[in-house]
């Protein structure tokens, strides 16, 4: 693909930071991971520009303001769930305009010469401006569709995504935090799929305690989208940083898992194997691999990390086998540790483990702080 | 702050320590012990009404009579230390009881605040000084331990002759037989308690020092392990390390002298030395062990303070076992050195990473910690060598030898038999001993202290079989005392676990997803579609959350998941919201009812059923 085509669309490897208000938080933080040489599955970035095209071309501009304009107030529930049905409706009735379909089908030949697959599956997942910042992560409000093949399954899962940007939740969301829904827009994230034999989530702090020196490790079998949509309790495992030793291993019963549809299109769940439920997801082994990854991450971009990971199947058209879907700050890092002890001199502290401080406090019960 | 007292509870989730039954069986066991070591009629309204915890920790088994002098030494001492010099001012002595043969101990705190600031003007102002001359206060420490060892050491326990020596007629300042008996008895009494005293001299302020570091890192870093804790400030050529060190040197003198064969797995150390004692090599290795028994033999068997436990020098079972191991591994090649390089690289790795994950203002008193804590860690360290092994294995072979005098004139048909009775009755039996001795007359001793002892030996046999409860009395809201923490690590959260044991199916666990603890009205939700029957404030009690739940968390005060990690839906939404969350009960939403009133304990994942009784 020339440069001058692409209009729509770049490269993940292709993105850095500054591209977060074009191409959404996702997309450029992969492409920074990629930079850094973490291992993340190859693919492309479409930028908000699509999305207003799509708008443009389809005529939707009048629909969303209509069916939304003026309800500002959080309170009326219903009124919103009525308007952002119509919108969605709407959008899916609309098709992608042919020059970004046109586009997005060179990109994924690209996708294709690489894997040496003719429709290699594609993970297509919302990239959302402002979602992966650290004031308004608002958990789960994303969109994800996997195991996508062929330009016209891409070109339909793209147009999904933006469709969430006006889902009820989404809606009421901008509602409660006073943004206008005309400025809504987002980008998307076309991966290739990791076919996942083991997947989860971890955090390079433990997520409760504000630990820094642990990373905390959620994980189950199949894709990720058991754990993250918190259909199964996963395995959990705390693992020191420093040491690499892990600390707590905790085997949980994991009843079901997603797996690629049999059609080779899109995925499904089924029941875990009874025998294979109680099995210890991941080794020492993995666990150290999955720690050393984590502080690469963590060390790039400063700050703890909540990062989505996937182990592959063998055989899969990717090589190595463990991978990065995405990485984001963590946040609402609890602080008690730094609150609970002021900085003070050595001694100073030793005198107020007897009492003895010039606050005059003990060893009050350091742990529960309760709120 | 609420104070340090332990609150009062008025329901308590451990048995008042009057309700306790006597083992069957043991039916006034109590005379065995002093009067004031008992839960007394005329003491209840307070020690019904205080929080005493078992002291497994020092006194595991029940205790013999004569071994209550190691709760008494010790508990005046740091008492001393404690409460009359350095004044730690929340806390002053510790208070025991003994039920069914069992230690219970209770912090006496110190609640007037006035006092409090008093308390801590001596406090800081003496240990201070004992911080900022550490090293050399220690050293002297150890001078003053070794001579009274040594002391210990030269102390005789005289015959009762049946003619005094010539010396007595002749010499100058020469005593009596029965004035030597009864003065070397006190002074051995006199020296444990000297003991005690260099004991605790330190301990406080080095289990301080060393307890500060450790919240510093937890504080900090609340997940990270003992073990690197302890690594980051573990001394790496420690007194400690040193009996085995030596073994490891008499393993490899054995293969070059040729002697190893001797040392065969199975073998008792008398077997080995006297096979050794037949060639050269053997009886020149002999002598070579013969140097490292003073002191390195001078560990103890095992940890407690009773007289069960025994040194090397007396058992050596334990250092001749090493030393056959140590010859087998050399022979298999195995490298059997401490590899200290090793040790002190990893400590400096460690001490380093950790400095390095906190954020600048916490570096220094991180590092400055860190060295306080090394400083004072060989005291912390070494004080069991000199006192609880050294000193007192030597001590209780001593008293051992008072019991074969006793035995010697039939007052007890063993020398262990001692044991059984308290000092005190040691002393009485001993007047007894040397004033029929004395006057030539006939002793009741023999026919008065061997029935005690059978009986006292039965009731210690049936109370071994008794399983005290973990504590007694009120359940304290928050054990605040330092030295409970510090000494015996009985913190607030462990006092729970301990009540959570007795208490029974009012708890359900799960994973502590997001921190805080409220009580409130659970609402049981199954679906999606019944969100809004949820009310402002109840606590939401569900199989999991999903994205499509969002417009609930602003209205409840809490969640209770069946499902889920600590990365779950709910748990992030919890943690974003400010809101406690216990996820992966298992089976919350079968097990609660809607308008139970419940507590959500997201700090450590508990979440109790308050229905009814408790409910307010």
């Amino acid at each position: 693909m020339t440069a001058a085509v692409a209009q729509h669309t770049r490269r993940l490897q292709e993105l850095g930071g500054g591209d977060a208000g074009q191409y959404g938080g996702k997309s450029t933080s992969l492409g920074e991971l990629l930079a850094a040489d973490i291992p993340v599955p190859p693919g492309f970035a479409l930028s908000t520009t699509a999305f207003h095209a799509f708008i443009g071309e389809a005529g939707l501009k009048e629909t969303i303001s209509q069916a939304i304009a003026g309800r500002g107030a959080a309170a009326d529930m219903d009124g919103m769930t009525a308007g952002a049905r119509t919108i969605s409706e709407a959008m899916r009735g609309a098709s992608v305009p042919d020059t970004l379909r046109a586009e997005l089908a060179s990109r994924y030949a690209e996708l294709a010469e690489a894997t040496g697959v003719a429709e290699p599956p594609v993970a297509v997942r919302s990239s959302a401006l402002g979602e992966d910042s650290q004031e308004a992560t608002f958990a789960g409000q994303q969109e994800t569709y996997l195991w996508v093949r062929g330009v016209q399954d891409l070109c339909d899962a793209v147009r999904d995504c933006w469709v969430s940007l006006y889902s009820p939740t989404a809606v009421s969301y901008r509602a409660q935090v006073g943004q206008a829904h005309e400025e809504a827009a987002m980008g998307v994230t076309v991966q290739l799929m990791v076919d996942a034999e083991r997947s989860g989530v971890m955090f390079t702090c433990n997520p409760v305690t504000g630990d820094r020196s642990m990373v905390a490790i959620n994980a189950s079998w199949g894709l990720g989208l058991a754990v993250v949509g918190g259909e199964v309790t996963p395995d959990d495992y705390l693992v020191s940083k420093v040491t690499r030793e892990v600390v707590r291993a905790h085997v949980h019963s994991k009843a079901c898992e997603y797996v690629p549809d049999p059609s080779g299109r899109g995925t499904v769940r089924v029941d875990v194997a009874p025998e294979r439920r109680d099995v210890r997801c991941l080794d020492e082994e993995a666990l150290a691999a999955l720690v050393a990854i984590g502080r690469r991450v963590e060390r790039h971009f400063g700050s703890p990390q909540d990062i989505e990971w996937a182990i592959a199947r063998g055989g899969g058209e990717l090589p190595g086998d463990l991978f990065v879907l995405q990485s984001r700050p963590v946040t609402a890092v609890p602080k008690q540790a730094s609150k609970q002890q002021a900085a003070g001199s050595a001694i100073s502290l030793v005198m107020g483990t007897f009492g003895a401080g010039s606050a005059g406090s003990g060893t009050a019960d350091s742990a529960g702080s309760d709120t | 702050m609420e104070g340090r007292t332990l609150v009062t509870a008025t329901t308590s989730a451990f048995p008042s320590p009057y309700s306790i039954e006597s083992v069957p069986g043991c039916e006034g066991w109590e005379e065995m012990y002093p009067y004031y070591a008992r839960f007394d009629e005329r003491r209840r309204e307070t020690d019904e009404n205080r929080f005493w915890f078992w002291n497994s920790m020092h006194f595991p088994v029940p205790m013999p009579a004569f071994d209550v002098i190691c709760i008494d030494s010790p508990y005046q001492a740091v008492g001393s230390w404690q409460n009359r010099v350095f004044a730690v001012p929340p806390a002053m002595g510790i208070d025991y009881r003994i039920v069914n043969g069992y230690v219970y101990i209770s912090g006496n705190p110190v609640t007037d605040p006035e006092k409090i600031a008093e308390r801590a003007g001596f406090f800081q102002k003496r240990a201070g000084y004992y911080y900022e001359n550490w090293d050399e206060l220690y050293g002297k420490w150890r001078t003053k331990m070794e001579a009274l060892i040594a002391e210990l050491g030269e102390l005789q326990v005289p015959d009762l002759p049946e003619y005094e020596p010539d010396d007595v007629a002749f010499g100058d300042d020469r005593n009596t037989a029965f004035y030597e008996v009864l003065d070397v008895y006190s002074r051995a009494l006199r020296m444990g308690d000297l003991m005690w005293q260099h004991h605790f001299e330190f301990l406080l302020l080095g289990y301080g020092a060393y307890g500060t570091f450790v919240e510093f890192c937890k504080g900090h870093m609340p997940d990270i392990p003992d073990q690197h804790i302890a690594q980051m400030v573990a001394g790496i050529d420690v007194l400690l390390f040193k009996p085995d060190a030596e073994l490891r040197r008499l393993a490899r003198l054995a293969i070059e002298t040729g002697v190893d064969g001797s040392f065969i797995e199975g073998r008792t150390p008398a077997e080995i030395d006297a096979e050794l004692a037949q060639s050269d090599a053997g009886r020149s290795w002999l002598a070579e062990l013969e140097k490292v028994k003073d002191p390195w033999f001078n560990m103890a068997t095992g940890d407690g303070l009773n007289h069960y436990y025994c040194s090397w020098l007396d058992d050596p079972s334990i250092p001749y076992a090493s030393l056959t191991g140590h010859i087998a591994a050399l022979h298999a090649g195995e490298e059997i050195e401490r590899p200290t390089e090793t040790i002190e690289r990893e400590r400096d790795r460690l001490a380093q990473e950790y400095g390095e994950l906190l954020d600048e203002e916490d570096r220094k008193p991180f590092q400055d910690l860190l060295d306080l804590s090394r400083t004072v860690f060989p005291y912390v360290e070494e004080h069991k060598f000199f006192c609880d092994y050294w000193f007192l294995t030597r001590w209780w072979n001593k008293i051992r030898e008072f019991g074969a005098l006793l035995a010697e004139h039939d007052f007890l048909h063993d020398a262990e038999d001692v044991f059984h009775l308290s000092r005190h009755e040691v002393a009485c039996a001993l007047d007894e001993l040397v004033l029929s001795w004395a006057t030539g007359g006939q002793a009741l001793g023999p026919e008065y202290w061997p029935p005690i002892v059978a009986r006292r030996n039965e009731i210690l046999e049936r109370f071994a079989g008794w399983s005290p409860p973990p504590a007694l009395g009120v359940t304290p809201a928050a054990i605040t005392d330092p030295m409970t923490i510090m000494l015996w690590g009985v913190t607030t959260e462990r006092v729970r676990e301990w009540a959570r044991q007795q208490d029974g199916g009012r708890e359900l666990n799960g994973a502590a997803a997001s921190p805080g603890t409220v009580e409130g009205l659970a609402r049981v939700v199954r679906s999606v579609t019944e969100i809004g029957d949820i009310r402002e404030g109840e606590i939401l009690v569900c199989g999991s959350t999903s994205p499509a739940w969002a417009p609930i968390f602003s209205k409840i005060r809490a969640t209770v998941t069946d499902v889920g990690g600590v990365m779950s839906h709910a748990a992030i939404v919890c943690r974003e919201y400010g809101l406690p969350a216990v996820v992966g009960t298992g089976r919350a939403s079968s097990q609660i009812r809607t308008g139970q009133m419940i507590r959500v304990n997201g700090t450590e994942g508990i979440v109790t059923l308050l229905d009814g009784d408790q409910a307010q």
